[in-house]
């Protein structure tokens, strides 16, 4: 039960900048998840809270005391990495226990708490055999147990699931908010997966070019993106941008002469470029708000959902249809979408307005 | 297409490569054995079959077993000699500094020299009037006299050595070095963040990469320093005082320089049993090295 502070961390790599100013305040028991496409920092920032790496300015806290500078062995964390990290020769017990034994805690204490560990796991079967022998699921849920049996102040996780299949990462994911409900230890998680990100984190810090875009809550930054590559990074299909013009109080959708009234621009010059956006999954067929005039190009059943893409005004968008909707292509559809759950950014900041 | 017809046209394929296999190999080597049963002489006709004469002649006589201990010693020493020289020399090599690039390009210099050139370098450092290694020592005060580090049958030995290991560490070396760049760095992290110190994340997070290819390694050296003859052919011819005569030398000298084809066969047929035997068992430690480290 620890509180981490990242104090206007920078790291430069020779005359480049990786990371450029990160400020993070988590209390005990959060669970953060560092999101952001590939290079855009995350395991620098990750090595750095480790000891692996040294920032080159900055400071990191744990319950407020520094720890820059410190040994990692000293910081009592622990890590979990992507390629699972196990040595080679030892067998799944010494593996998990290894933590301990270099703590020089006695053998018959260090056997208890593997077995515990590993009961927890379920992986109490495979305790006598070697990671060669293992599979990439087995091999996790060890790496995971290496970490856990150490009970840290904070855990890190650097793209743990990324190796696994689809199935098992689910199955993962959910095994991994388990154990953080249980052992309610601070945790920093790094992934560039959206759906992990939105499943896992109390909350999440989403990353580009060495910067933090926005920091909150899965709700906020799903329901509330800051910028508009917040707003493209998460959700799946990505949100509908449309390209738009502030004009006297309102927003003109291009290429469609819809003019919308939305609260919140009123401050906005005309002329203004701007972008719209909107969730598939608030596009509908029904129901109250504006009504598009749009013409289905492709729909696609994935089971649960019919995904349309339409064209309107000469703008495509993507609505998240029920399996039952009943839209070909080429048909002629009005898609309905409720007035509050636009997103209004600057074209030019990128900046969210409303 | 069948399998029997696709073994014949994997046979008939490596037809020509046998053929020429039992012609420079196959035929040498059984006329070598023929010899070996008689007391022919290396010039003029045939000679007489003699059975195991010349065997049990040169496996109780003194000079043979002196060969076999001084290869032995020669062998162990500077292999064991190379393989930590060269593991530290990778291990440094491996290490972030200022012209480490240099450093590993010049460490392939020693290894790439023809043995022929090391050995007259190494005889003009060691030379008894002139040699670098005297004026060295006598400089730095740890000896009053030049000596003739390869005149006298004490230091002869121990200075062959040397020239070897200075030869042979680089390639010990540069396979080490590439065995620990295939390290992998989470594993090495994970080992920080455990806990672990130097000798620890040694132990357990490079030694299981650098097993094999050291095995590799060391059956390569071991093999090739048993069947040792340039270097010390250069240096010292055996000598003095057949001090360095290793059985390689012994082999040429029975054969060539005492001309009797017989005797030098035989001698020559005992020491390829012998890196055989140590080829088959190397093999086998390597195929375990291997099964233990993936
Ligand atoms: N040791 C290093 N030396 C130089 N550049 C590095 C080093 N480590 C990372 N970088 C650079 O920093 C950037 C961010 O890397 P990283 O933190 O690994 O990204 P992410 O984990 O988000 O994919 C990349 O452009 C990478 O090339
Ligand atoms: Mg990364």
């Amino acid at each position: 039960m620890s509180t981490l502070t990242i104090d206007a961390i920078r790291k430069s790599y020779g005359a480049i900048e990786t990371l450029k100013g990160i400020n993070i305040d988590l209390a005990s028991g959060e669970f953060l998840v560092l999101l952001g496409a590939s290079g855009c920092g995350k395991s620098t920032l990750l090595n750095i809270i480790a000891g692996l790496a040294e920032p080159t300015s900055g400071d990191i806290r744990i319950d407020g005391r520094s720890i820059v500078g410190m040994h990692p062995k000293d910081r009592d964390i622990a890590m979990v990495f992507q390629s699972y990290a196990l040595y080679p020769n030892l067998t799944v017990h010494r593996n998990i226990g290894f933590g301990l034994e270099m703590r020089k805690v006695g053998a018959a204490e260090r056997d208890r708490a593997v077995h515990e560990t590993a009961r927890l796991l379920q992986i109490e079967t495979l305790l006598e055999r070697k990671p060669a022998q293992l599979s990439g699921g087995q091999r996790q849920r060890v790496a995971i147990g290496r970490a856990l049996v150490r009970n840290p102040k904070i855990f890190l996780f650097d793209e743990p699931l990324s190796n696994l299949d689809a199935k098992l990462r689910m199955e993962m994911r959910t095994e991994l908010k388990r154990l953080h409900q249980l052992t309610k230890t601070t945790v920093v998680y790094v992934t560039h997966d959206q759906i992990e990100a939105m499943t896992l984190a109390t909350r999440i810090a989403v990353m580009r070019n060495g910067r933090i875009e926005q920091l909150g809550t899965p709700e906020e930054i799903y329901n509330r993106p800051a910028t508009l590559y917040v707003a493209t990074f998460v959700g799946a299909p990505p949100m509908n941008l449309l390209a738009a013009t502030a004009q006297a109080g309102r927003v003109t959708v291009d290429g469609t002469g819809i003019a919308l009234a939305l609260p919140g621009l009123e401050a906005v010059p005309a002329g203004r470029r701007l972008v719209l956006g909107v969730r598939p999954e608030a596009v509908g067929q029904a129901g109250e708000g504006i009504g598009f005039s749009a013409r289905c190009e492709v729909a696609e059943l994935t089971g649960p959902e019919r995904i349309v893409t339409a064209s309107v005004g000469g703008q495509r968008i993507v609505a998240a249809l029920p399996a039952a909707a009943r839209v070909e292509a080429g048909d002629d559809v009005t898609l309905h979408v409720d007035p509050a759950s636009f997103h209004v950014f600057d074209a030019e900041t990128e900046a969210r307005l409303n | 297409m069948s399998s029997t017809w696709m073994t014949t046209r994997a046979w008939l394929l490596m037809l020509p490569l046998l053929a020429i296999m039992i012609a420079v190999i196959g035929w040498p080597m059984a006329d070598t054995v023929r010899l070996s049963f008689t007391d022919a002489k290396l010039v003029g006709l045939g000679g007489r079959f003699v059975g195991f004469d010349n065997y049990v002649k040169m496996l109780t006589s003194g000079n043979f077993q002196r060969a076999l201990y001084a290869t032995t010693w020669f062998a162990v020493v500077s292999v064991t000699a190379e393989m930590v020289i060269g593991v530290l020399a990778a291990l440094l090599l491996n290490q972030r500094f200022y012209g480490r690039a240099v450093l590993r390009a010049l460490l392939i210099l020693p290894w790439a020299l023809p043995t022929v050139v090391n050995a007259t370098l190494w005889r003009l450092i060691y030379n008894p009037e002139y040699g670098a290694l005297n004026a060295a020592l006598t400089q730095i005060g740890l000896l009053d006299s030049y000596r003739s580090w390869l005149g006298e049958p004490g230091t002869a030995m121990t200075a062959l050595i040397l020239a070897d290991c200075w030869k042979n560490f680089p390639l010990v070396a540069l396979i080490a070095l590439a065995a620990l760049q295939a390290v992998p760095r989470d594993i090495t992290s994970a080992a920080l963040v455990d806990g672990a110190g130097p000798f620890a994340r040694f132990r357990f997070v490079v030694l299981p990469y650098l097993a094999g290819p050291l095995m590799v390694a060391l059956v390569l050296r071991t093999i090739e320093a048993f069947k040792v003859f340039d270097i010390i052919w250069v240096m010292t011819r055996g000598g003095p005082a057949n001090s360095t005569r290793t059985l390689s030398i012994l082999v040429y000298q029975e054969a060539f320089s005492f001309q009797r084809a017989g005797s030098g066969a035989s001698l020559a047929l005992v020491v390829t049993l012998i890196v055989t035997v140590l080829a088959v068992g190397y093999g086998l430690l390597v195929r375990r090295a291997a099964g233990s480290a993936a």
